[in-house]
């Protein structure tokens, strides 16, 4: 889970990281008494919103409500701006960059920190290489001075200070279950550091550690996502059915996501357009498949429904069913592809056999036979 | 010779007592893998398929040499199950679980390096040398014996060029699922390697996909060690950025991860190229093995 803004200053906030004094903005009513110059930020979770002009600074109040109304009714990348965060505008005199991360190449967890931070972090990163220092350390051994000292020399910046902020940043990232806690900028001021931007990621695969945490965020994130979601996509939340929207006529289903995404390639080597990825993950019964069967055939533009299915763990067996159940209630009936093979495919096809779903053996023939029908329709 | 398994490698199951654990052992071991012991907390003392079973790792370590570990556990705690295999000095351990915290991920995986334990995922259905032993859950009838190393991220696509070679005709050495990431005990690299010393391996099909740098480092690593011919197919091509496909380590950001930027990498590195599943066969004959 990306966390906005507001969230991710919060959490630095009490874990004893400085941020600028600031303020939520929903409406025109919420800019009464709030000092000028203020810095707008739009709270939406997509990056680069400086370049996308989703941040702006209102000089006097005067400037407040017109600043406000170009920001709330604008959309950056796919999200409809709901809110803003109000700053104070904070005296810089250099503007750093530090992220605590897990280096995934050597399975280590790695602090990388830049002189120069800011909005062309990207750019320095591929101009000059040696301008981001990068310290691994020890999951078992954590944060020390030593390693500390090399790198608030490069960023020639005052070690308490430094030491202090990277301190905190490890502490919440082990804590929280963070796979990336980034402060961009860290603003040198006079009084010290100050994080002017930060990027936090909680790891949901561990939200069953911080329940009320992880509820809690997605609650207020939800409450200002005004996306358009389609039936499909809300069917799909909370599943764990992995679904994710295409624009095409073939809804696809796989119990694999390698396979899954060999079977999306093909479709488009042949020619046709899927509808959606979808996998249904690791341990699926045949409930697991009419819910999938559900969420695609909600989407109105799929003709065709393509099931590629090869059983290691999932069973054959099973996933008929599963189809069969489907086809018992289905109110809406499309042309049904099934390419199955693996633990059970015998007694699965035979049962398929019943419905009339004479079941492939081969994924290519089936991707070909369902492109054929989808461009029949 | 195969890798990381053979036909005499004696095998521990942790879990051995779950609805998963139980149906795959009693696969696994009526394919031929020697299951010497299991590892259930509480039910130890007792047998199951005619396999002790014992509460600690510790007590099986005592009564059986053991060469590799198969963990049944569920995500949440794998951590544990895996530290407790690696603190006992058992050297493969295969780690199925899906969902496992990237912290977690990160502990077990360093530990075991400092101890010397190689760990076989996590997310992977394990590996088969057919014809030999299974340390796995793959549908065995898919795979015959043969000259073909195979690698994937994923279990599923694995099994499909398992099906494909073996309708061909083709056997494989070893089937290595290397598992769905996005943290990895071996990785492509490690295992290429392995099927670069193994005499009984005479070509490498290596199946990638979307997301992360491991291709580019296997790619890396073709150029400037493999002799023996590698093939690679990457799927995810027609995947949107942004969105994991199934896998946690299947993710396009940006410009990274792309599956055009790892084609053109291994295809650079001299890794001959299938865009198909069924293309893999006929390269294979192609080249002679």
């Amino acid at each position: 889970m990306r966390l906005l803004e507001f969230q991710a200053k919060r959490m630095l906030q009490s874990h004893g990281i400085p941020v600028p004094k600031s303020q939520m903005i929903r409406s025109a009513d919420d800019l009464k008494g709030l000092a000028f110059p203020t810095v707008l930020k739009a709270q939406v979770p997509v990056g680069g919103r400086g370049k996308a002009g989703a941040i702006r600074i209102a000089r006097e109040e005067e400037e407040g409500p017109s600043v406000l109304k170009d920001l709330l009714g604008a959309s950056v990348g796919d999200y409809p701006v709901q809110a803003l965060l109000a700053e104070e505008v904070i005296e810089v005199e250099r503007e750093l960059y530090v992220a605590y991360l897990i280096d995934k190449r050597e399975n280590l967890p790695l602090i990388m920190a830049s002189p120069e931070g800011g909005v062309e972090i990207e750019e320095v990163a591929k101009r000059s290489p040696d301008k981001i220092i990068k310290r691994h350390l020890d999951p078992f051994i954590g944060f020390k001075d030593f390693i500390a000292w090399p790198l608030a020399k490069a960023l020639d910046i005052d070690f308490n200070w430094f030491r202090r902020v990277v301190q905190n940043m490890v502490r919440l990232f082990h804590e929280k279950d963070a796979t990336l806690v980034e402060i961009n900028p860290l603003a040198v001021t006079a009084n010290g550091l100050v994080a002017l931007d930060a990027k936090i990621i909680l790891d949901d695969k561990a939200a069953y550690r911080h329940q009320d945490l992880f509820s809690a965020l997605r609650a207020e994130a939800k409450e200002l996502d005004n996306r358009l979601k389609s039936q499909s996509e809300l069917l799909a939340e909370g599943t764990g059915i992995t679904y994710i929207a295409l624009d095409g006529e073939i809804g696809m289903i796989a119990d694999g996501a390698g396979t899954g995404m060999l079977a999306l390639d093909l479709v488009h080597q042949y020619g046709g357009r899927a509808a959606n990825f979808c996998e249904m993950g690791g341990l699926s019964n045949a409930d697991t498949m009419e819910r999938s069967i559900d969420v695609i055939v909600n989407n109105p533009q799929v003709k065709v429904l393509l099931i590629g299915l090869i059983g290691g763990m999932t069973r054959m067996d099973e996933m008929a069913d599963g189809i069969v159940q489907y086809l018992k209630k289905a109110d809406r009936r499309l042309p049904i592809v099934v390419r199955m093979c693996g633990t059970k495919a015998e007694v699965g096809k035979a049962r398929l056999k019943e419905m009339g779903i004479e079941a492939y053996e081969d994924l290519t023939a089936a991707v070909e036979e369902a492109v054929r029908r989808a461009k029949e329709l | 010779m195969a890798i990381l398994i053979n036909k005499g490698t004696q095998v521990l199951i942790q879990g051995i007592t779950g609805r998963m654990g139980s149906f795959q052992t009693q696969i696994m071991a009526e394919y031929g893998t020697k299951v010497v012991a299991g590892v259930t907390p509480g039910k130890g003392g007792t047998e199951i398929f005619g396999i002790p079973v014992y509460d600690l790792v510790e007590e099986a370590v005592a009564n059986h040499t053991i060469d590799a570990a198969f963990c049944f556990v569920p995500a949440r705690l794998a951590k544990d199950a895996a530290i407790e295999i690696v603190s006992n000095g058992i050297p493969f351990l295969v780690v199925t679980a899906e969902g496992i915290p990237d912290q977690d991920l990160l502990e077990m995986v360093h530990y075991a390096s400092l101890r010397g334990t190689k760990i076989l995922g996590p997310d992977t259905p394990g590996l088969i040398s057919p014809g030999k032993c299974k340390l796995g859950v793959h549908p065995q009838a898919l795979f015959m014996e043969g000259p073909v190393g195979v690698l994937s991220r994923s279990g599923s696509l694995s099994y499909e060029v398992g099906r494909v070679l073996t309708a061909n005709g083709i056997g494989q050495s070893t089937v290595v699922g290397i598992g769905g990431g996005p943290i990895w005990g071996l990785s492509q690299r490690a295992v290429l390697y392995m099927f670069q010393e193994d005499p009984e391996t005479k070509v490498v099909v290596l199946l990638g996909e979307v997301g992360g740098t491991m291709e580019h480092e296997a790619a890396d690593f073709i150029e400037k060690v493999m002799t023996k011919p590698v093939i690679a197919l990457i799927v995810g091509r027609s995947a949107p950025a942004g969105s994991p496909m199934g896998h946690a380590g299947a993710i396009v950001e940006g410009d990274e991860g792309t599956a055009d930027s790892k084609i053109k990498a291994l295809k650079r590195a001299g890794a001959l190229i299938a865009d198909t599943p069924l293309e893999i066969p006929k390269l294979i004959k192609r080249i002679g093995v």
